[in-house]
């Protein structure tokens, strides 16, 4: 038999004590576009990583037209035509697209006209439309992306990996991202496609491998499997669907929070926000779809009283909170769960149950004697615990020592609590695998059942369609429209988040 | 006129060198927090080494050797063991006192007068140090200061024409991005960090053997700060930077001017501050800075 292209055989590699990869085959050959499917933490990255020489394998040996070779850096992998493209772009904001392209491929004196025209025309040839001379940190993210896949066109890779490359995309975009990969692939080179979406792997794979726990479940073509059989593999149970309820729909619902005309402009700076208006009803789940970093940060931070918006007015059951503190916004019932947790919603250093006691440490219930009581604040932090089905051994855990699902599921507990009337989710599920996603999901269900309001922030299209009663989309900082969930489709969605206003005449 | 122009720029020398030194290493990400000690011990040991030989390029070499050593202990800690760059500058300063206080004792003893040795000749270029007005400013200087000449164009080039240069901007600014291209962070941050420690060694001893003759442990009283400062200042570029030691050359030789002929309305301490409290100044009123971002932050990946 013939050896395939690239071979990768019984890698294993740890982590200090932390198996991340345990005897871990695979092949890939040539025109193939492999994905590589499993949950955060499964040990994709790390396989790939291996490859490109970023780690060092503690065991397995590769082998390249069957010879076997040794990896030992990026550079290594880059002589042998492999080149990846990082989950978190390697890019440098402040230098140009074709310094960032010819960093680590060119030597000594640089005609930087030459080089420029070089990689215009490479950009022309695969018909990006890029600017070898613009700044990175002035591109979109869909654009950078373009950069990525420049650079490793230019160093003439063979074998292009690309971990998680439509997490930061609209559907447009990843839809011509798509369309290069299966074009490049079909000039005869390799593709190795990391991600945890069913649906993008068999819209581009030719064949999937699914890894869990650092191990390969199994090796699967395409056309012999189908979503069902790679989400059991990948999850190692069967998944049911949050389901919405349907039914207490029609009732005319109060509105909960009302935002007017909000704008949050700084001196000398384009505006972040502006002139954003909507309402949120009683019982309602609210969702706000868009690119990240199209103002969501800046939404939740006037939301929740962290900072104060250059003009317009917000309400909250008929009260106007626009001047109001934080904490007086928290004592109201505002639950808040932001986007980074480590930044924002933890400190990782503390226990569990001082965590817990973060938002709400003025309320004078948790005080004896001028003094936390401890006992009261454990009871609490434990019973927390068992509701949300947070794995942890107890309240005193430091909220570093728990998985990032878990985390997740502290810091949503306490937002849950506290918000007593509405809660805001900002990218509540970002980086959680599929049970935690399902928990987190639940809870929102739970949450709007009982008659609370829910604003969900969130780049995941599934996750909106799924969940929302009714969805804006956001965009440089302006509403572009607020829809019925029933209203929308993917594709209109999509050229909504690229900032395409619709026009009445031409809906289509 | 021309002997204040002349001695301007001659004080400006060493703080271009300790400056652009700054430029590399903190191009590259770390801070050369240690710039003072290192400045402290080039000034030393170029002029031990001066003085024992006789010879000042034994002293130059000295001073340069001295530098580097002082600049490799910072870089071994910050660099390869990623511990915090402010901290381990500020004891290295110390400990570069300390040593130099000791070894000079051991030495010399204590002697009556200080010792001296003959600074830096001035060296005339021929005819061009004949052109009226500019000639004694610019052409009638010590070998450092032609130096100096050379090394604005020759790091400009060197940061944005060549691959090293982009690669050392790259990884000042991310250096995963680096290390992703198949380019060894630490090694670039380790070489930048002995680069400096060569040319702040130069810097250092300029006030021993190019200009005094003399050494004092006080020599440097705060000039590695100084350089430090102007490579914020000038924003990282070399240029900036230039900029930047010229005004700062131009107080020190008011400072002097001022001290030797005085004006009777401000006292003189005033003059010997200046250049100090136009530090301060400066780094107030600065609005923007195009701080490389990872500045300061050790690298250090699982692997």
């Amino acid at each position: 038999m013939e050896s395939p292209y690239l071979e990768m055989k019984h890698i294993t590699k740890l982590f200090s004590k932390v198996v991340a990869n345990n005897d871990v085959s695979l092949h890939l050959g040539k025109g193939e576009v492999l994905a590589l499917l499993g949950e955060n933490g499964a040990g994709k990255s790390t396989i790939m990583k291996v490859l490109y020489g970023l780690y060092h394998a503690d065991s397995g040996s590769i082998r390249i037209n069957g010879e076997e070779k040794k990896i030992r850096s990026p550079k290594d992998a880059m002589a042998l035509g492999i080149s990846m493209i990082q989950q978190h772009f390697s890019l440098v904001p402040a230098n140009t697209v074709t310094e960032n392209i010819i960093m680590g491929n060119a030597h000594g004196i640089i005609d930087w006209k030459k080089k420029e025209q070089e990689i215009q025309a490479l950009a022309e040839q695969y018909q990006f439309d890029i600017d070898a001379k613009a700044y990175v940190r002035d591109l979109s993210v869909g654009a950078q992306q373009k950069v990525e896949i420049l650079k490793a066109l230019y160093q003439q890779a063979k074998i292009l990996i690309m971990d998680e490359p439509t997490a930061v995309l609209t559907p447009q975009e990843i839809d011509s991202l798509m369309d290069f990969v299966k074009s490049f692939a079909a000039a005869g080179n390799s593709v190795v496609f990391i991600t945890h979406k069913l649906r993008e792997v068999m819209e581009v794979a030719d064949r999937i491998i699914v890894m869990r726990n650092g191990v390969l479940m199994g090796s699967l073509e395409k056309d012999k499997t189908d979503e069902k059989e790679l989400s059991r593999l990948m999850v190692g149970r069967e998944l049911v669907k949050t389901k919405r309820d349907e039914e207490q729909q029609e009732k005319e619902q109060a509105d909960c929070l009302v935002l007017k005309n909000i704008t949050l402009k700084a001196e000398n700076e384009i505006a972040k926000l502006e002139d954003v208006s909507f309402s949120i009803k009683e019982g309602e789940i609210f969702g706000l779809a868009g690119v990240s970093e199209n103002g969501q940060q800046e939404l939740c931070e006037v939301l929740s009283g962290y900072k104060s918006p250059t003009s317009g007015t917000i309400w909250f059951q008929g009260e106007d909170i626009t001047q109001s503190t934080i904490e007086e916004r928290i004592s109201m019932g505002i639950g808040y769960v932001p986007a980074d947790r480590h930044k924002f919603g933890m400190v990782m250093d503390m226990s569990l149950s001082e965590n817990m006691l973060l938002k709400s440490s003025f309320k004078p219930d948790w005080y004896q004697h001028y003094f936390i009581d401890k006992k009261k604040l454990n009871a609490y932090t434990a019973s927390m615990i068992e509701r949300f089905d947070v794995k942890a051994s107890g309240p005193d855990d430091l909220a570093r020592s728990l998985s990032g699902g878990n985390q997740q599921k502290v810091v949503v507990a306490r937002e849950v609590d506290n918000g007593e009337t509405l809660i805001i989710f900002d990218q509540p599920t970002r980086g959680l695998d599929l049970g935690a996603i399902q928990n987190v999901h639940e809870t929102m269900f739970g949450e709007k059942r009982k008659g609370k309001s829910v604003l969900l922030i969130s780049t995941e299209l599934s996750e909106i369609f799924d969940l929302c009663d009714r969805i804006a989309v956001i965009y440089k900082g302006r509403i572009q429209g607020i829809y019925q969930h029933t209203e929308l489709t993917t594709e209109k969605i999509g050229l909504l988040m690229a900032g395409y206003q619709e026009k009445k005449e031409a809906l289509v | 006129m021309t002997s204040f122009l002349a001695r301007a720029l001659m004080l400006s020398t060493p703080l271009l060198f300790g400056a652009t030194a700054e430029v590399f290493a903190q191009r590259s990400g770390v801070m050369i927090t240690a710039i003072e000690g290192v400045f402290v011990m080039g000034a030393w040991a170029g002029f031990v080494g001066s003085y024992l030989s006789g010879s000042h390029l034994v002293g130059l070499l000295f001073a340069m050797l001295a530098g580097l050593l002082t600049a490799a202990l910072h870089g071994w800690i910050c660099v390869y063991l990623g511990q915090q760059q402010v901290v381990t500058g500020t004891a290295i300063n110390i400990l570069a006192l300390g040593v130099v206080a000791f070894f000079h004792r051991v030495i010399f003893g204590v002697p009556i007068s200080p010792l001296q040795v003959v600074p830096l000749a001035k060296i005339d270029i021929p005819l061009l140090s004949s052109i009226p007005f500019l000639g004694p400013i610019f052409f009638q200087q010590n070998i450092l200061t032609y130096l100096m000449y050379l090394m604005v164009p020759v790091a400009f080039f060197i940061l944005f024409r060549t691959s090293i240069g982009l690669s050392i901007r790259s990884t000042g600014e991310n250096p995963e991005a680096v290390d992703v291209a198949g380019i060894n962070v630490k090694r670039i941050r380790f070489s930048m960090v002995l680069l400096a420690g060569l040319v702040g060694g130069l810097a250092g001893s300029f006030y021993s053997i190019g200009y005094l003759g003399m050494f004092t442990t006080n020599i440097i009283g705060g000039r590695g700060w100084i350089a430090f400062a102007i490579c914020f200042l000038g924003n990282w570029n070399p240029i900036g930077v230039l900029i930047g030691t010229l005004v700062f050359g131009l107080a020190e030789a008011v400072a002097i001017l001022m001290q030797s002929s005085g004006t009777g309305l401000f006292p003189n301490e005033f003059f010997i501050a200046l250049p100090y409290i136009i530090t301060i100044i400066l780094t107030i009123t600065r609005k923007s800075f195009n701080v490389p971002a990872s500045l300061g932050i050790p690298y250090n990946k699982e692997n």
